[in-house]
């Protein structure tokens, strides 16, 4: 086992990832047998479609919580974004490339605001979260009445946005979450910004200390996450249409869950893109395993809560012992 | 002197890649006042540790009252009536004098906490030992010489048989001083084996009845005090290792050009409108107990604090420094006394700390040029000789003397001509501390213009150009160093408080 | 010298005021607000909404947080009802089994946090995903009555508010006013003059001071979370009086009205300083907002926005206040 992991090839790629890698195939091959027809096309496109949305969401909040904070109102914000833009679309006939770009910027606000008060502020992040949960719930019920918003289907000319999710049996989606992913490892890993907010995750004044404006640094690795929370809202209204007033929650959980299974730290300071991908693939994969199951979202909510539990352990006691 | 109740015997203790404690042997008889020596990084905390059961020992034997004991945790070890009073102050802010006296064993009268009878035993034991203080203060409103005598009270009324003062005094005046030094003779007299570390060699003469010597977490020696000499003790503290010799004369000229100037900056209480100037390749020592609001004063010059007001100019001009940004600018470096929590980021690599500062002269486009930033790395690596594997370790590997060079790398790459080293040597082991001093020497002679902070007046008389001494938030003297005695500076150094 | 402790007791003096500013207000504004119906309905959602809180408080002074006491709440009201409703077990058992299990997610929780040294808010984060889940199993994803008031096993609503006559001449009583005046004096106890509250201070002021001072403090770490649990217990046989039918898959967003009223009240989110009298002030203001809102013309959903700015707010006012005390030197 140890020499497995000296390997340098298995040290390039990760242990970790390759064992979420096999987690992932494993799960799969246990569904295809428990459920007959799952090996097919149409199941493995429903766990793609959660895993659109819940993967933006999830590389947003990456960068978050690698500057050692949390952000958990990304889903509320993801259906605040949702509603308000799809209601200027179906309400006041706004254009949806107009309408797509308006969902981003109301993600990016969201972002701005929340980072400013950290950073700025320094209120604590799970304040700040919860408070934007709030937010952006009753800002969505007030824009919205309270009415549930139905973006536009394929057939209509105002749904080709569709098409960024599937363009006929063709899943564009995969491939644009795919370029997106690669783009957010680019900027972790070669640019000041990721290197700035990875050091600052791990011991803030040092960098402060250093001249650096970790202020700034920090705001923006939480427009940066607003931003793809933004884009994740135009990916779930891709795949499911309707957004509902006052709900979003569960989505915070499950996108973190993704993101902490995949090696990035709750401490701060250390973050996998590529673990982040694999850890939603799996939760979308495990949610639409026990959909077939004819199970309720219920038990997947317990077991996704228990997931994390044990990661983040993981993680709590590997530093225990480096120290 | 009666007799031993402790014995430590053939301590052994290992960190990873440390020897902390090398088979050091102790022993204290009741009614003694037992000095621990040695210089920083010597391993007597250590040693203290493992006694109160904070660290596991590897291997030797603790012989306490006759019996083999090993404590688990320090409540273990004040139960068998072995406390210590701590260097870092172990308090709890938001809880009264009385409350954290009593911590982990108020007196209770059913579920309920009895307070006044916490209050009164408090004033009881305050009365013992003549301080004034009043029990239902809160902790954080102390000053740090009152919260030091709460850890003490706490100590002793523990019914300590054993009680380890850690560098009692550094944070005292002198007046505080004869007063613990009082409660030291009246504890004395009571038969209780006191365990006394300190680096004040006069304290030593004046206070103690035997001194043990460690040196680089080795024991080497143990004198009766009245019989031995000061120099003695520092021949043993300090062993064969040469160090840079003392300066006798400055080595700045005296039309060398000012580079920084301080006027009049105050910064909350502990800065209080200081004025000070330094010149072109000079080090400039700054002196005072601890408390005195040095680093307070590096840090508002630095931009980590907000200043109140006062002016800085460098290089003769004006300039607004409000963030650490704004110094780093002006050419300003800072190494913090707490290298862990201020200078380096531990979790990631050499060539990420060493570029922090100035990484955007190491970019391509929007990308980090990795390779260029490996090379100035290694070049300081070299030059500084840092002892390290490659330019990827983790910074967290290294020794303390080696991520001090990390930091000063960082600054060295950012090319800041003004340099605050604050407790340069602080937890670096003898060898090494040796190194950091050659260095700044070098440094100096390169023009680079150093503020150093320092407690020891050792490493104060060895480097300085010139001294400031501070006091409770005040410059309280200036000498050139052909000037300084350590009279004078400890007279400057306490002036304000009596 | 003594700055702190005069700016302490002014936040809880402000926040009075400001209590009963709002209630001037309001009464002022609208005539119906003032109206003793009004009041009682607005004191139904304050019991559990102030259980929760004082539970949370806790937590909060250790320098954590407990997430999971608003979909914990529904989740322990769910199995409750389910036991009295659809299998007939005496109303007792029920609210015995509520408590029960709010206490264990209690320990669970205290557990994760002190034992295994999870971040607090992502241990209850957990949580509170995991009672979401567990409730809509325990219930088998029923909506869950409890017996109503006049319904056999319909007492527990009469510790809360007591109804005399019947039909348009009923008038009730609310009693729950005098159980929470007792629980908040004895809580006021248990944090002021207990080892239980006294290191729950400790813990969050300095916990490895506290430690090496020979406290056991996994223990009282643990202590603080499960009195957080045992209190959202508490708060869902209030919710089950309050709200006619219990529904699957509710409760989160429950969490930020008491966390929130705590902060309100002078909880320091960071840690080592919060009082319950102060904690009961901040609920009251985020209720009467909650309740005051729709009568001045505002639509129900701006509650939610504004109780989050008020959050915020205070978070902001008390970091000032820090930085003017850190600038002046104490």
């Amino acid at each position: 086992m140890e020499n497995f992991k000296q390997n340098p090839i298995v040290k390039k790629l990760g242990f970790n990832r390759i064992i979420l890698c096999c987690v992932l195939v494993v799960m799969y091959i246990m569904f295809s047998i428990l459920v007959p027809g799952f090996a097919g096309m149409s199941h493995i496109m429903g766990a793609l479609n959660y895993a659109y949305f819940l993967g933006f969401l999830s590389l947003g909040v990456t960068f978050v919580i690698a500057t050692g904070g949390i952000d958990f109102s990304i889903g509320p914000v993801m259906f605040c974004c949702g509603l308000i833009s799809g209601y200027c679309m179906m309400s006041y006939g706004v254009p949806t490339g107009i309408s797509l770009v308006v969902s981003m910027l109301i993600g990016l606000a969201f972002g701005l605001w929340n980072g400013y008060l950290v950073a700025y502020w320094t209120v604590p992040p799970f304040i700040v979260s919860m408070a934007s949960m709030n937010i952006a719930k009753g800002l969505a019920s007030v824009f919205t009445k309270t009415q549930s918003v139905s973006w536009p289907r394929s057939q209509d000319p105002a749904g080709w946005f569709r098409n960024l999710v599937k363009a006929g049996s063709f899943p564009t989606g995969l491939f644009l979450f795919l370029l997106v992913a690669v783009i957010c490892a680019v900027i972790l890993n070669k640019t000041k910004f990721g290197r700035f907010i990875l050091c600052l995750g791990d011991n803030r004044e040092a960098v402060r200390l250093s001249g650096v404006n970790t202020k700034k640094w920090e705001m923006l690795a939480y427009a940066l996450c607003g931003l793809l929370v933004g884009i994740a809202a135009i990916f779930f209204v891709g795949a499911y249409t309707t957004v509902q007033p006052g709900y979003g929650d569960q989505y915070n959980n499950e996108a973190i869950a993704g993101c902490v299974m995949g090696g990035t730290s709750m401490a701060g300071g250390s973050a996998s893109i590529a673990g982040t991908v694999i850890g939603v693939l799996i939760i979308s994969l495990l949610q639409e395993g026990i959909l077939a199951l004819k199970m309720t979202k219920d038990v997947q909510l317990v077991i996704t809560g228990l997931i994390v539990i044990v990661a983040v352990y993981a993680d709590v006691s590997a530093r225990r012992r480096k120290n | 002197m009666g007799e031993v109740i402790l014995q430590m015997k053939d301590i052994d203790k290992s960190f990873p890649g440390v020897h902390a404690l090398d088979h050091v042997s102790l022993d204290v008889r009741a009614g003694e006042v037992h000095a621990l020596m040695g210089e920083n990084g010597a391993g007597k905390s250590t040693l203290m540790k493992v006694l109160t059961g904070i660290y596991k020992k590897d291997s030797g034997s603790i012989t306490y009252q006759g019996k083999e004991v090993e404590f688990h945790n320090t409540r273990d070890a004040q139960a068998a009536g072995i406390v210590i009073v701590h260097q870092e102050l172990n308090m709890v802010g938001d809880l009264t004098v009385a409350q954290n006296i009593f911590i982990g064993r108020e007196p209770r009268k059913g579920f309920r906490i009895d307070d006044k009878k916490m209050i009164e035993d408090s004033k009881a034991l305050f009365d013992k030992l003549h301080i004034d203080i009043n029990p239902r203060e809160k902790m954080s409103h102390l000053t740090v010489g009152k919260q030091q005598m709460c850890e003490i009270a706490k100590a002793i009324s523990h019914n300590a048989k054993i009680i380890v003062f850690d560098e009692p005094s550094a944070a005292l005046t002198e007046k505080e001083i004869e007063d613990l030094f009082t409660i030291i003779r009246d504890l004395r007299s009571q038969n209780i084996g006191i365990i006394y570390i300190s680096h004040r060699m006069d304290e030593i003469k004046v206070i103690t009845d035997r001194v043990t010597v460690m040196r680089d977490g080795g024991y080497v020696g143990t004198l009766i005090t009245k019989d031995c000499t000061k120099e003695d003790i520092i021949n043993m503290m300090v062993g064969r290792v040469i160090y840079e010799k003392p300066k006798e004369h400055s080595m700045v000229p005296d039309d060398a050009p000012v580079v920084l100037k301080v006027e009049h900056l105050t910064a909350g209480k502990m800065v209080q409108d200081v004025s000070f100037e330094l010149r072109k390749g000079e080090i400039l020592g700054f002196s005072g107990l601890m408390g005195a609001g040095r680093t307070e004063t590096a840090r508002a010059i630095f931009g980590a604090d907000p200043k109140q007001s006062g002016d800085i100019y460098v290089n003769g001009k004006k300039v607004e420094i409000n963030s650490p940004e704004d110094a780093v600018k002006h050419g300003i470096g800072y190494l913090s006394e707490d290298r862990r929590r201020y200078g380096v980021v531990v979790g990631k690599t050499i060539t990420e700390n060493s570029t922090m500062a100035s990484l955007d002269e190491y970019m391509k486009g929007p990308f980090i040029d990795k390779k260029k930033e490996l090379e100035i790395t290694q070049k300081y690596i070299k030059e500084l000789a840092t002892k390290t594997p490659s330019a990827d370790q983790l910074v967290v590997n290294l020794s303390g003397g080696n991520q001090q060079k990390v930091v000063i790398a960082k600054w060295l790459v950012k090319n800041s001509d003004i340099l605050i080293f604050d407790e340069p040597t602080r937890g670096i082991d003898v060898g090494a501390k040796n190194e950091i001093y050659k260095l700044m020497n070098k440094l100096a002679q390169q023009g680079k213009s150093i503020i150093m902070i320092s407690s020891e007046m050792t490493e104060i008389f060895r480097m300085s150009d010139r001294i400031v001494i501070m006091c409770e938030g005040r410059k309280t003297g200036e000498l050139r160093i052909e000037e300084a005695t350590q009279e004078i500076i400890m007279d400057k150094a306490t002036r304000q408080m009596n | 010298m003594n700055n702190k402790k005069k700016f302490v007791l002014e936040q809880k003096w402000i926040v009075l005021i400001i209590v009963i500013l709002l209630y001037g207000f309001f009464s002022i504004v609208s005539k119906e607000f003032h109206k003793t119906s009004t009041m009682v309905m607005m004191l139904d959602s304050t019991y559990y909404v102030l259980l929760m809180a004082i539970g949370v408080t806790f937590p909060l002074i250790t320098g954590g947080v407990d997430l999971s006491i608003g979909t914990g709440m529904v989740c322990y009201a769910l199995t409750g009802g389910y036991l009295v409703k659809f299998l007939g077990l005496p109303s007792w058992v029920g609210m015995l089994v509520a408590v029960s299990f709010g206490l264990i997610v209690g320990i669970w929780n205290g557990c994760l946090v002190s034992i295994l040294g999870l971040p607090p808010f992502l241990a209850t984060l957990c949580s509170c995903m995991i009672t979401r889940g567990l409730g809509s199993m325990m219930a088998h994803n029923f909506a869950v009555p409890w017996p109503g008031v006049k319904e056999p096993g319909g007492w527990f609503h009469r510790i809360f508010k007591y109804t005399v006559g019947s039909g348009r001449r009923a008038s009730n009583y609310p009693v729950g006013v005098i159980v929470l005046a007792v629980i908040i004096l004895i809580m006021v106890f248990v944090l002021n003059h207990t080892r239980i509250g006294r290191y729950t201070i400790a813990i969050g002021s300095n916990k490895e001071a506290t430690r090496l001072s020979g406290v056991n403090v996994k223990i009282y770490h643990i202590a603080a979370y499960t009195i957080s649990g045992l209190f959202a217990g508490l708060a869902s046989v209030a919710y089950a009086a309050a709200v006619p039918t219990i529904q699957p898959g509710t409760g989160a967003g429950l969490e930020l009205d008491a966390i929130g009223g705590a902060i309100v009240g002078g909880v320091s989110a960071a840690g080592g300083y919060g009082t319950v009298e102060g904690t009961l002030l901040g609920v009251l203001v985020i209720q009467l907002l909650k309740t005051g809102l729709p009568f001045i013309g505002l639509e129900a959903n701006w509650q939610q926005i504004i109780t989050g700015l008020v959050l915020i707010g205070a978070v902001i006012v008390d970091v000032i206040k820090q930085r003017k005390a850190a600038l002046v030197g104490d």
